[in-house]
């Protein structure tokens, strides 16, 4: 009967996908663009070469990781929507720590940096949790008005600590050295180590969320704050572990992006990943196993998408309104299952 | 109340001693100038909130209505138009919204976010699609008036009596609004829904309707809210031109606790950081403008502490309510 639920559950997810994905080419075709070479590149362009199709992976890379922090966090009721402005950060630290830190063997420097990209992102996260669990402060809007914040921060970052030796004025930091950049998985093309950290890293969620007592609390809190509090779980500390580790999910995917994809940062590196991991995290129904295969799904749509951007020649921000349209389809979705079980 | 009298009195003197007077007066101006659309934004989507729904796309809505008082304004060459159809629009996109957050009783966050970035998307995306291509396209603006007299005031001359209509008619709506809710059947039926729609339906209100209501008004005065930066400010569009002030105003709300007068001492506040930087921006201080672009949002941050203390959100607020059930 389980099955039968989890079934009809990935139906209607698929459903509001495909009505997402639908409404975008309608849109696609309203303003004039290609729709012939839009829905051709969006739905075939992925699985057209082994460059393509490994960058569906760097795109799981990064997504999965935010995901998975981003989902923990939805389950307990509280929001991050600051990934963008962590994994920022987080990629900030992670060259800070590449440029400054000298004497250290170079792998340890690389585990460094990434240590440092996940601090970076807890530490951006400090206010809004403590600001959530001490004052109720809506943390859907902190944690967003600390993406303004952090993209400010990038540009102090390149015009000081990090500013390239060669950057003739220019905000952009040096090219991190080949040492210090995460190994390739598969060679000529993005595709690094990144995705074993993040596979690992569902492994460990999962043990989390299914095999520990916080997991349970996570849960209760959640569902019923009313239970929690009856079973003597403390809620704003639940609040603030899950907020807390959402941030060093995201720092942590921005170093590993910053030191496996792109390898050196300008004022151009925020890249909406960010937003696009809360429509993963909501895809994948907020479970560990969800979020691993929505991540896959998304992120084979946002390879498409771009693809389809310069085929069909239509402006970036439609990606955005796609996304907007997924989580309104989504939404009706959970209405439609919610309708069958009662 | 006090205290914010000193603050701000503090304030200019120190902006005064620091940079002289036109610059103070140049700020001042520009602190109430940039009051309107936040402060539209803020009332409707206080009114919204007071019904239990909360609505965190109230940047999408401004954004459209921004983009939609834009090309209106540009194919009619009447501003006043422009911002009736920016409304007209958001309104409908409000139905949209009332839809999945009270009939159908989805998740208010998430269809928050997505209102948000449909509207973020959109509005770039249909500028691209007819505007931009060749010059920038500009619209004539809604000026400035000037009050005979008392507009050539020092100091409070320029700051007060040289606005835009706009700027008076949106101070002139928190009385309007606190009336409405306070004192009118359909204002304290709101509340009733907001508070406990439980209770408010054995008395005989139809609690969706209600719900409806507030929200529409809420994304009218959205779109009314992001119209102005069009129409008033930038008499042009451009990508997030209404620059995630749709959030600012729902960090007011809480500032405020839900109550419309309240709402107006952290609003100037924020305005008057606002415009401070970016007039530093312009005076070429050796502060970087990464800083000063900063300081808004930092502000904003670090007054929840001070100013968030007993806020109390309506009891019902993101609650969805089952008919009957």
């Amino acid at each position: 009967m389980q099955t039968v639920a989890r079934l009809r559950g990935v139906g209607y997810n698929a459903l509001a996908l495909a009505v997402g994905i639908v409404s975008g080419l309608t849109l696609v075709a309203a303003i004039g663009g290609d729709l012939r070479a839009a829905s051709i590149s969006l739905l075939l362009s992925p699985i057209s070469s082994v460059y393509s199709f490994s960058e569906i992976f760097v795109r799981v890379t990064v997504l999965l990781i935010m995901g998975l922090g981003i989902a923990l966090g939805m389950r307990a009721g509280v929001w991050n929507v600051g990934a963008e402005g962590q994994f920022i950060v987080g990629s900030v630290m992670a060259m800070y720590v590449a440029f400054h830190v000298n004497s250290i063997p170079a792998p340890i420097l690389v585990v460094l940096m990434m240590l440092a990209g996940a601090a970076g992102g807890l530490l951006w996260m400090v206010v809004p949790a403590l600001l959530k669990a001490r004052f109720g402060a809506n943390e859907i809007v902190v944690t967003l008005l600390l993406n303004l914040v952090a993209s400010n921060f990038l540009l102090y970052a390149l015009d000081g600590p990090i500013r390239g030796k060669a950057s003739f004025g220019y905000l952009i930091s040096d090219m991190l050295p080949p040492d210090l950049r995460i190994p390739k998985l598969i060679p000529a093309t993005r595709l690094g180590f990144g995705i074993v950290i993040a596979v690992g890293l569902v492994l460990v969620f999962y043990l989390l969320s299914e095999r520990t007592s916080f997991g349970l609390q996570v849960r209760t809190v959640g569902r019923n704050q009313e239970a929690a509090r009856y079973a003597g779980i403390s809620i704003p500390r639940v609040y603030m572990v899950t907020l807390l580790l959402a941030g060093a999910m995201a720092g942590l995917a921005g170093a590993i992006h910053v030191s496996g994809v792109i390898f050196t940062l300008d004022p151009g590196y925020p890249s909406g990943y960010g937003y696009i991991a809360i429509v993963v995290a909501m895809l994948g129904g907020t479970s560990v196993i969800g979020t691993a295969v929505a991540s896959l799904v998304i992120s084979y749509f946002v390879v498409g998408a771009e693809a389809m951007q310069s085929a069909a020649q239509v402006p970036f921000a439609l990606v955005y309104t796609i996304e907007g349209i997924i989580l309104f389809s989504l939404a009706a979705g959970q209405y439609l299952m919610g309708r069958r079980k009662s | 109340m006090a205290l914010a009298a000193v603050i701000a009195i503090v304030g200019m003197a120190v902006v005064y001693q620091l940079f002289g007077m036109l610059f103070l007066e140049a700020v001042l101006y520009q602190t109430l100038k940039l009051v309107p659309a936040l402060l539209l934004a803020c009332l409707g989507e206080l009114i919204a909130e007071k019904s239990g729904v909360l609505n965190l796309g109230v940047e999408g809505l401004m954004l459209m209505g921004a983009f939609m008082a834009f090309a209106v304004t540009f194919l009619t060459g009447n501003p006043l138009i422009g911002v009736i159809a920016a409304m007209g629009f958001t309104v409908v996109l409000g139905l949209v919204f009332a839809f999945f957050a009270v009939s159908l009783r989805t998740n208010q966050v998430v269809i928050g976010l997505g209102l948000w970035l449909f509207g973020l998307g959109l509005s770039d995306t249909l500028n691209r699609a007819f505007f931009t291509s060749g010059a920038t396209a500009t619209i004539p603006i809604i000026g400035d008036m000037h009050i005979p007299v008392l507009s050539t005031l020092p100091l409070v001359g320029r700051f007060i009596f040289q606005q835009n209509p706009i700027v008076y008619v949106s101070i002139a709506l928190i009385p309007v609004v606190d009336f409405f809710l306070n004192r009118t059947n359909l204002g304290v039926k709101i509340r009733a829904v907001g508070e406990n729609p439980r209770a408010a339906e054995t008395m005989g209100v139809d609690v969706y309707k209600i719900r409806y209501i507030a929200v529409l008004i809420g994304a009218a005065f959205a779109g009314a809210g992001g119209a102005y930066y069009t129409t008033t400010l930038l008499g042009t569009f451009i990508l997030n031109v209404t620059f995630s002030r749709g959030f600012i105003a729902l960090a007011l709300i809480y500032f405020g606790k839900w109550k419309p007068y309240r709402v107006l001492l952290p609003l100037i506040i924020f305005s008057f950081v606002d415009s401070l930087q970016l007039g530093l921006q312009g005076a070429g201080i050796p502060v970087k403008y990464f800083f000063l672009n900063m300081l808004p949002y930092i502000t904003i941050v670090a007054l929840i502490p001070i100013l968030g203390r007993g806020a109390v959100a309506p009891a019902a607020l993101m609650e969805p309510y089952k008919k009957g059930g």
